[in-house]
């Protein structure tokens, strides 16, 4: 009983969503019309993410407040002011709307600010990166060096201005060797989608339905 | 054990970071604070977002996918500010916006009041909307193409969209003429191009950020994105419009950087040919 409501029961119904889906798309037949059907599975999903927020919400309270009961060293205090800051956004957003303008500026006067400020903190990285790996120590380095060096002017407009030369090298090295790499990254990528895909669809993949016994997993 | 002194070649090829750090800092605050004016070549891509926008009929709804986060307001906002001047001016044409991130909404509402479309005579509701936050990134994408009002009734404030005029005879994906992504992520960048252009053929412009445009160079040369901007390109789109903002104020900033990272690579290499060829390691 427990391998038909834990496996076969979960399987049949991703075997029959799939198909549903893949004949949605690929399939038109004179008559019959699966379009509100898939539309309305299509937003149980966009609902069932909606839903994930929340859930991830209460897993944060669950985890952190965990923290704080144990005063876990080193973690209690952050996971304490991570829970007000959770508490602030949701009371502030809930009572006076996620557009009004206390939610805007709460928002932009915390989260947008110190978004900004990591993500382009990547910029100091880079810098010390670029100036330690592109070094010619031998061909392959070499290569880099100069794909790297191109691509560096090519995106500064003054230099691109001063040195149209650029331009063409760097739209060669953009549309072949890039293209090429990115393709075929691209293609196996796509390809083992699909072989996973196959595979959970057909039973063969049993990770999205949690840990399952030896019994279960048949 | 005496402490080996240091060569000139070893100090420059092991500058320490704070130093790099120090000197990036300078060359980034300078041209912010007295700009260079340095020329801004306009890139064949950039054109031809421009120029598509252009010609598209009058009466055409755009679909706008505020699918960016927070970090990359800096880079994106700029892009999307300049492109709706682009819109507002060129006229006859529906904006309508979503989001697939979920602070999409905010960075729409900064965008909107930097480019105070009541200068142009545009009107929320009439000529332009923001129809909320998705959720669902992909599930999202389809839910909308297929149909809008299935998945979303209400505006991000919560009009309903039927009291929203520019909503008439707005309900699916084909019904849009042109889609613009601007994206922080590959899930929105590339999701676009699965659940809209392949099912539905809409024509796609893509602006996502720096690094991630040699993943989406592919879907441009197969045609599946009708222009592939970084936000980096900006300045070219705002001196296009004629809206000169921070985009030409930060095309300085890319530039004098840039150069340092140039010189930095130049004088890591002479250190590194210079000590092997003074007998170092």
């Amino acid at each position: 009983m427990s391998v038909l409501y834990r496996r076969n029961i979960p399987i049949a119904i991703v075997f029959v969503t799939v198909l549903f889906f893949l004949w949605d798309f690929f399939v038109t037949v004179p008559g019959i019309n699966t379009k509100s059907a898939s539309t309305i599975l299509t937003n149980w999903g966009t609902i069932l993410t909606a839903f994930t927020l929340g859930f991830g919400a209460v897993n944060l309270f669950m985890l952190h407040g965990k923290h704080i009961s144990r005063r876990t060293k080193g973690q209690w205090p952050f996971s304490l002011w991570m829970l007000i800051i959770i508490a602030l956004f949701t009371v502030v957003g809930v009572s006076t709307g996620a557009t009004s303008s206390q939610y805007s500026w709460l928002y932009n006067s915390s989260y947008f600010a110190l978004s900004a400020t990591v993500y382009s903190s990547l910029g100091f990285y880079m810098t010390s990166g670029i100036y330690r790996a592109l070094r010619a120590k031998n061909i392959e380095s070499g290569l880099l060096l100069i794909v790297g060096i191109i691509a560096l002017a090519r995106n500064a407009p003054a230099l691109v201005a001063a040195f149209p030369i650029i331009v063409p090298w760097e739209a060669w090295i953009s549309a072949v060797p890039t293209t090429s790499a990115q393709r075929g990254i691209m293609i196996g990528a796509a390809l083992g989608t699909l072989a996973l895909g196959l595979r959970t669809m057909i039973g063969r993949e049993t990770g999205f339905l949690g840990k399952l016994t030896e019994a279960e997993r048949g | 054990m005496g402490k080996e002194s240091k060569t000139i070649w070893d100090r420059l090829e092991d500058i320490p970071r704070e130093v790099l750090y120090g000197i990036l800092i300078v060359a980034f605050i300078i041209p912010m604070l007295f700009p260079f004016g340095f020329p801004v070549p306009i890139s064949p891509e950039v054109q031809r977002w421009y120029d598509f926008i252009d010609k598209l009929p009058n009466g055409s709804a755009i679909m706008i996918d505020f699918g960016y986060s927070g970090g990359g307001e800096a880079e994106l906002g700029p892009f999307a500010v300049a492109v709706y001047h682009h819109i507002f001016k060129r006229g006859g044409l529906k904006a309508i916006a979503m989001s697939t991130s979920n602070e999409g909404p905010l960075l729409f509402d900064k965008v909107i009041a930097e480019v105070n479309p009541s200068q142009y005579g545009k009107k929320y509701g009439v000529d332009y909307i923001h129809i909320g936050y998705i959720a669902g990134t992909e599930t999202g994408m389809a839910g909308v193409g297929k149909d809008i009002r299935a998945t979303t009734t209400t505006d991000y404030k919560g009009t309903p969209l039927d009291q929203c005029s520019i909503m008439n005879g707005i309900n699916e994906a084909k019904d849009f003429s042109l889609l613009i992504c601007y994206t922080t992520g590959g899930d929105q960048s590339e999701g676009w191009v699965r659940q809209w252009y392949t099912t539905y053929k809409t024509p796609y412009l893509c602006c996502p950020i720096a690094m991630m445009v040699p993943t989406m160079l592919p879907y441009q040369k197969a045609g599946q994105i009708v222009s592939l901007c970084s936000g980096a390109q900006s300045g070219q789109m705002e001196l296009l419009v004629h809206v000169p903002g921070r985009g030409i104020k930060s095309a300085d900033v890319i530039t004098i950087t840039h150069i340092l990272c140039l010189a930095l690579v130049v004088v890591g290499n002479i250190a590194y040919f210079g000590k092997k060829f003074s007998g170092g390691k």
